[in-house]
């Protein structure tokens, strides 16, 4: 089973529906709240350069924004 | 099995005819579901990413009646949905990508479905317009966002250069005031656009300093936004501003790219329709931000949504 981190913060819409989107398709993951935790804050822009959510990791792979074609290839699911 | 599963679910959305597809599920298309829906009238809202729309990336809507102590964006939008849902509507999410609007059945096209439709309510509302500077696309995500209340967190004693100084930017500079005082608003008229009420606030916090008629000419910086290059419109004097994050607040580009090239749209894309929110296509409506009006809020699309739905209904009943 892959490990999925999906690094957001409440009140981002990307967020939700890529959350949204994994419940969907029962893909288990961490859901990291970036606006209360400084250090996964620090660990997410490190690992992706970015600075806006939501960084979703697959594996150790980085997907930036809600990439749904990525995701699924990750994932391998259609 | 899973491949098959969807395959199936594809296969039987095309194969029933809606009364009503909505597009779009912010404020405009959600009331737009709930009046259709007890109208009884067979109908879907298709979402691209959450329904709220741009609506659920406000911190706290203040103006909208009903809650005097205001309600959250995220949370009205939930309120919405869930109230849309009683009344038997579906919603679906997916991104439409192109449609058919001519003729008595409608189709809406997604990359590998389609959905038909008696009636179509267009509500996909608009974007944020990109800021168009020297190094916008390279730090896009990388210092420049168009949303405040997602990425505001990540700019904790930053430097933040607010671009804009309409309803959005004044509000959203207020909500990043918690995370730094350090906010500079750039915005090209010489005067702020917000309204009144917003203005006041402002000027509560002393440190936010304010560069009216002044434009961004570019967002400079190695890996990450460093500073921004601005200049004054009138005597075109250029100087630099430090700056971590760049967050934009210049007007919306309304999302009718995907559409019927007859259905007719303003100068700036938007879609014209009559007081019963009737385009020049027959069967066709369109509500909220999307249309040509004066003033785009929840309120407003709320109130183009049951119109919309309304309209609709004496449409098919005169079919």
């Amino acid at each position: 089973m892959a490990v999925v981190k999906v690094y957001s913060t409440s009140s981002c819409p990307w967020c939700a529906r890529a959350k949204q989107y994994l419940r969907s398709k029962n893909i288990p993951f961490a859901d990291i709240n970036v606006a209360t935790d400084r250090n996964a804050a620090m660990e997410m822009v490190r690992k992706s350069g970015q600075q806006g959510v939501p960084v979703i990791d697959i594996d150790g792979n980085i997907i930036v924004g809600f990439d749904q074609a990525r995701i699924d290839s990750l994932l391998g699911i259609a | 099995m899973l491949q098959l599963k969807m395959k199936k679910q594809e296969e039987k959305i095309s194969k029933i005819i809606y009364d009503l597809v909505i597009i779009g599920g912010g404020p405009a298309g959600l009331t737009a579901g709930i009046y259709a829906g007890r109208a009884r009238l067979k109908t879907v809202i298709i979402e691209e990413i959450i329904t709220g729309g741009q609506s659920a990336t406000t911190e706290l809507l203040e103006n909208y009646p009903g809650f005097k102590d205001g309600v959250g964006g995220m949370d009205l939008a939930m309120i919405m949905t869930e109230q849309v849902k009683r009344f038997g509507t579906e919603i679906i999410y997916g991104k439409v990508i192109s449609t058919k609007l001519t003729g008595e059945i409608k189709d809406i096209y997604f990359a590998s479905s389609m959905i038909k439709a008696k009636a179509v309510i267009i509500a996909s509302g608009a974007i944020p317009r990109k800021i168009k500077a020297e190094g916008a696309d390279k730090f896009h995500g990388r210092g420049i966002s168009y949303c405040a209340t997602c990425d505001g967190a990540l700019f904790r004693d930053k430097k933040i250069v607010i671009v804009g100084a309409g309803n959005s930017a004044i509000e959203e500079g207020i909500f990043l005031q918690r995370f730094t005082k350090d906010i500079t608003f750039v915005q090209d008229l010489p005067y702020l656009t917000a309204e009144k009420i917003l203005q006041e606030r402002i000027k509560n916090y002393p440190d936010t300093k304010f560069y009216l008629g002044t434009i961004i000419k570019s967002i400079n910086g190695e890996e990450r936004v460093e500073s921004v290059t601005a200049r004054t419109v009138k005597e075109n004097k250029e100087f630099e501003i430090p700056a971590d994050g760049v967050f934009v607040y210049i007007g919306y580009i309304p999302k009718t790219d995907f559409l019927d090239k007859g259905l007719k749209l303003d100068g700036q894309g938007y879609i014209v329709t009559d007081e019963n929110l009737k385009t020049n296509l027959d069967g066709v409506f369109a509500a909220g931000d999307v249309r040509v009006k004066d003033l785009r809020q929840v309120i407003t699309a709320a109130s183009d949504g049951a119109i919309a739905a309304h309209s609709v209904e004496k449409y098919l009943e005169n079919k």
